[in-house]
């Protein structure tokens, strides 16, 4: 009884609510509605100063790209674009070399301080270098402890990557103009990359403010750090260097203190997961010529290829450039609505022989028979089968691929076409057996030539390569030796290799860059490879201010290094970037930022 | 006791210890830590590599260098610990932290899941032994165990996370698609209630008949755009639960833990529209409360149903009021779904197959709930499915020794029904093994799942490893060694104590 009574007063309960509350509906979850688009990059973003020597990364490069406006840009053919908006730079005298950067008025961060002088300052300071105390380097005890911490502290140290390079030739403190808006920077000697020497940096105001927390006022901060690079004022130096150091990574989550985010760009930065996205919104300070179409942009950091193919055909993400394999380009061309673009990256492959190693190519060898050595290394030269391997490995991830002839420009570049009319690379434009083997017939070398060819062995593609050359160097009477290596890096110019093929990554289109590989006994040249007229020509094309001046004489240079028979440059790294039919403006660079070159021409459908 | 764990430990540091030396020569001798460095053609080069050899100590020979990141570890009694920096200066501890807080959130929920699903098919197939089901569940056990993770993920974001979404563009089954599954689910539910095969046909065609009405339903009410349970289901769902909790827990024969239960059902359905005005702005806290309060309803209820041995009551109808407030949480959520997925960063494209969350996606409660379990759904599926194996099978294995032990031949003597049999004699003993297989379990746990976060993109520990390794980053390859090299050595020492405590017939000496 009693349980069917409780029964009944329950389901009697029930119904009242039930006539209570059934008027009227509860609230349901809502979500604002806005323009979105998510990108995918294959690496983590960590930190927002991307010149330091640690942020120094492609991955923090593109968010700087959207979060900065700089006076000039690398667009899809790899030439500079001014941004005329932002200001200008401009070359005000060839000697001594003066560049006057001059930023437009109106342009602020997005906590509305103006961008000026000040923040041009803090880049010279940062990036030049010319404070660093060069002789306060970390010492350690035998149980690794730095035992001159002290010293440290009180050192002015900006661990800028530039350093010793560009404007470190600079070293004169600039001078300030146009009611603090321009900046006038003075060089000792001439320097090529007066138009690219500086980067886009981070804000005075917020690096002095983050340094000393009693400053908060903007003005007075720009004032107070100005004032110390001008008198040199170490106190004041060393907190503001180990500030632009280390205080703008971000190896967590987004930092509460937006000072270490401002932005002077088209997007700012909303919120950081570690490791996973980071969220940007359209900066409403912003008022320039890039502006953004979408209002809300996501970066996610995806590391897997195939995971970002599919994350793409999922919707989750509209951009990709995944690493460029089969797998992915045979994944990619399976899905509906995606459209590709397969270009060569700014990495490219090349074979290099060794001059001093008492190897097949060394006039050593042949007691110092330089013309001997030099037909051998002709020789050799042309049994690389470069056409069969661009056709085998790389075509099939780019069909547009073209084997490089040019040791210093990269295909479709503006000055390739006349560099590879002038440089000699023609006498290696076909892989001609019958004329190896008569140039070893006229060395007078006892076939088989042995040849050592090192190549990273963990890396399928070279692999592949090393067969090819392996096969194709037979046929003429060399024997190629595999010495294949998986720590080739670090065994670079120990002479242990007659041969090598590897890779160089350009970072920028300055044109010194490649004067360390060619220039005897420089940082990259690793085959002591030393010609008197080569070292001169370079020389001469550092200090060389006009462009078409230093074209001339680099392909002087590069005609004398392949009549050398120094070595060959194979093909440029493939690299593939897709995007979704819902986005449109896409399009990809070979240098960094890569995709995100044209960002505000992208908009959703 | 007291020495045995001692030694242990002891023990334990020394392994920990020629383990990481080991560890630190084969890791720093894998590779090249500057090789990205060596090929650049910046025009400061040797800078940066000085920077960079600076910064790790990569001047001192590994073999001595190790020594360097010991002293870091051992500062841990002055209060300085450190376990180093990575190359882009930042802190491993600070990595680590976030490291394992991603991953226990992926490996979790999956981990129990695993296990539990896992000892349920082990004791069904034990108490089925050689029938149809057991062999179909065990033949489908082994096949996901022994598949390749990274191929598994790939193929459930194929057809379940891309498949699902493209279907939920266009969401109507076609009639023979409905028939196949409908038919699917009859050969199934009559494998696993087995009987004589008058019995299994009438479950088959039961099956048949109410998979087919089920799917029709979903289909004509457009279920998959808006989807949602309702009153009546979920009244219906609250009385299904009542009754099987009941004979789980009590015997269906004990009336009044039925009638408690079901009473408790009664509640609340009572309160179904009431608590909607609770959830709008509820959070993780809210729900938590309402959790509790239900199981004090259920007990309440259960205890003032009074007889002989109330509190089987009055748990029988705490755990029917906490089951259905679940399916009350669920319904809830359901009606969240329609906003979730035409959201502006959804696209209607709910299924994830990347990361563990939707960015900037800024919802309440229940849009954060359903967009983590979107997030969460393939890597769960695909780490539940691997390790359904090894949990069924030694809890098969464990279930079947028990059966055929004295004690339950005795307890099937003195005329104790099967549920008894079962339930109170045999489940827990089988548990014990199982229990040594989860302990072992959390080491891994710790450890994350390398191929499984590097496919979902979820930056866990197994993806601090990999890429660690792969840039020859010593310092952090060493911190996720020492963090899961000591949860393996401790956990292990406590499933050894735990099996004494299990087991009376075992002692640790």
């Amino acid at each position: 009884m009693k349980i069917r009574r409780i029964a009944v007063a329950a389901a009697m309960m029930g119904a009242g609510a039930l006539i209570l509350t059934g008027c009227s509906a509860p609230k349901s979850s809502e979500l604002e509605k806005s323009t979105s688009l998510s990108v995918a990059w294959n690496q983590p973003f960590y930190s927002y100063n991307n010149n330091s020597s640690t942020g120094n990364n492609v991955t923090n490069a593109n968010i700087r790209y959207l979060t900065s406006s700089w006076f000039n840009y690398y667009d899809n053919k790899s030439n500079l674009v001014n941004d005329t908006w932002f200001g200008t730079v401009k070359k005000t005298s060839d000697d001594p070399l003066t560049v006057k950067y001059t930023i437009n008025k109106g342009v602020t961060w997005s906590d509305g301080t103006p961008v000026d002088s000040a923040d041009l300052m803090l880049a010279w300071v940062a990036q030049s270098g010319v404070y660093n105390d060069k002789n306060v380097e970390p010492k350690l005890d035998d149980n690794g402890n730095v035992t001159n911490q002290k010293e440290l502290d009180n050192a002015v140290y900006f661990n800028s990557a530039a350093q010793g390079t560009g404007l470190a030739n600079a070293p004169t403190v600039p001078k300030i103009g146009d009611d603090g808006r321009s900046l006038t920077v003075t060089y000792k000697t001439p320097d090529v990359g007066w138009e690219i020497n500086m980067a886009a940096d981070l804000p005075a105001h917020a690096v002095m403010e983050v340094a000393d927390p009693s400053i908060t006022d903007a003005q007075k901060a720009k004032d107070a750090l100005v004032k110390a690079v001008q008198t040199d004022d170490a106190a004041v130096l060393k907190k503001v260097s180990a500030t632009w150091n280390t205080a703008f990574d971000m190896s967590g989550n987004l930092p509460s203190n937006k000072m270490l985010f401002l932005s002077d760009g088209p997007y700012v930065v909303t919120g950081l997961k570690k490791d996973q996205y980071i969220t940007l919104k359209a900066n409403d300070k912003y008022d320039g010529d890039h502006k953004a179409q979408v209002k809300n942009l996501t970066v996610r950091f995806i590391p897997d290829a195939l995971s970002e193919v599919q994350a793409l055909q999922n919707g989750e993400v509209s951009i990709i450039q995944p690493q460029s394999t089969q797998d992915v380009q045979k994944a990619l061309d399976k899905i509906k609505n995606v459209k590709t673009s397969n270009i060569g990256a700014s990495t490219y492959e090349h074979v290099d022989l060794t001059f001093n190693n008492g190897g097949p190519f060394d006039p050593a060898t042949y007691g110092g028979d330089a013309a001997k050595a030099q037909l051998v290394r002709e020789a050799f030269l042309l049994t690389v089968p470069r056409d069969k391997i661009l056709d085998q490995l790389i075509k099939p991830l780019n069909p547009n691929a073209v084997v490089d002839n040019s040791q210093t420009q990269l295909p479709g570049t503006s000055t390739y076409d006349d560099m590879i009319k002038a440089n000699d690379s023609s006498m290696y434009a076909k892989t001609d057996i019958d004329k190896a083997k008569s140039l070893l017939a006229q060395a007078g070398v006892t076939t088989p030539v042995n040849v050592k060819f090192m190549y990273d062995n963990t890396n399928p593609r070279r692999v592949n390569e090393f067969a090819l050359i392996q096969a194709s160097a037979k046929d003429a009477g060399f024997n190629v030796v595999d010495s294949g290596n998986k720590n080739w890096s670090s065994l670079l110019g120990n002479k242990s290799y007659d041969a090598i093929v590897f890779a160089w990554q350009n970072t920028g289109t300055n044109v010194t860059q490649a004067q360390a590989t060619f220039q005897g006994d420089a940082g990259n040249n690793f085959n002591g490879y030393n010609n008197a007229q080569v070292n001169d020509l370079w020389n001469q094309i550092a200090k060389t201010l006009d462009e078409s001046k230093q074209q001339e004489l680099l392909r002087k240079m590069e005609k004398i290094v392949y009549d050398d028979a120094y070595g060959l440059t194979l093909y440029q790294f493939p690299q593939i970037t897709a995007w979704s039919n819902d986005v449109s403006g896409v399009s990809d660079a070979p240098l960094s930022p890569t995709y995100f070159w044209n960002f505000w021409e992208w908009q959703t459908k | 006791m007291f020495t045995f764990i001692l030694r242990r430990l002891g023990i334990g540091l020394v392994v920990l210890f020629v383990a990481s030396y080991l560890m630190y020569l084969l890791t720093a001798y894998s590779g090249d830590p500057l090789a990205d460095l060596r090929t650049s053609t910046a025009l400061n080069k040797g800078q940066l590599i000085e920077a960079r050899s600076d910064l790790l100590d990569l001047g001192v020979p590994p073999y001595l260098r190790y020594f360097i990141w010991l002293g870091g570890v051992l500062k841990v009694f002055i209060g300085q610990f450190t376990l180093g920096v990575d190359p882009t200066g930042a802190q491993v501890t600070g990595q680590l932290g976030a490291a394992m807080t991603s991953t226990l959130q992926l490996v979790t929920l999956s981990e129990f899941l695993g296990l539990f699903i896992g000892v349920v098919i082990g004791i069904t197939t034990a108490l089925r032994q050689y029938s149809g089901y057991d062999y179909t569940v065990t033949f489908a056990s082994f096949l996901f165990f022994s598949l390749p993770v990274f191929w598994l993920a790939a193929m459930l974001k194929q057809y379940v996370a891309i498949g699902f979404n493209d279907f939920l563009a266009e969401p109507a089954i076609p009639w023979p698609v409905i028939i196949v599954l409908s038919l699917i689910s009859a050969v199934v539910w009559q494998g696993i209630l087995g009987g004589s095969w008058a019995k299994r046909g009438l479950t088959a065609a039961v099956a048949f008949a109410s998979a087919l009405v089920v799917l029709w339903f979903l289909d004509a009410s457009n279920w998959f755009t808006d989807p949602s349970l309702g009153p009546i289901v979920c009244a219906g769902i609250g009385v299904g639960i009542a009754f099987i909790v009941t004979a789980l827990s009590t015997g269906i024969k004990d009336r009044r833990a039925l009638y408690s239960s079901l009473v408790t059902v009664a509640i609340g359905m009572a309160l179904y529209y009431p608590l909607q005005y609770v959830y709008v702005d509820a959070s993780v806290w809210t729900i938590l409360l309402l959790a509790v309060i239900a199981a004090g309803v259920g007990i309440l209820v259960g205890w003032l149903f009074r007889g002989p041995d109330r509190w089987r009551s009055a748990r029988t109808a705490a755990i029917t009021a906490v089951s259905l407030g679940f399916i009350f949480f669920v319904d809830r959520a359901m009606g969240s779904w329609q906003v979730f997925a035409t959201s502006s960063f959804v696209h209607g494209r709910p299924i994830a197959t990347i990361g563990s969350s939707t960015p900037q996606l800024n919802g309440d409660l229940w849009i954060s709930v359903l967009d983590s379990y979107s997030h969460l759904l393939l890597p769960t599926l695909c780490l539940v499915l691997v390790s359904l194996a090894s949990y069924s099978r030694y809890s098969r294995a464990s279930t079947l020794e028990v059966m055929n032990q004295d004690y339950i031949r005795t307890a099937r003597a003195k005329g104790l029904t099967e549920r008894t049999v079962v339930m109170r004699h045999a489940f827990r003993n089988s548990l014990i093994p199982v229990t040594t297989l989860l302990t072992l379990d959390i080491g891994a746990l710790i450890g994350g799942a390398v191929i499984t976060e590097h496919v979902f993109g979820w930056s866990g520990m197994g993806a601090l490893f990999n890429i660690a390794l792969d840039k020859v980053d010593v310092n952090s390859v060493m911190g996720f060694f020492l963090v899961t090299g000591a949860t393996v050595i401790v956990f292990n020492l406590i499933a050894d104590v735990l099996y004494s405590a299990l087991d009376p017939r075992i002692r640790v000496s």
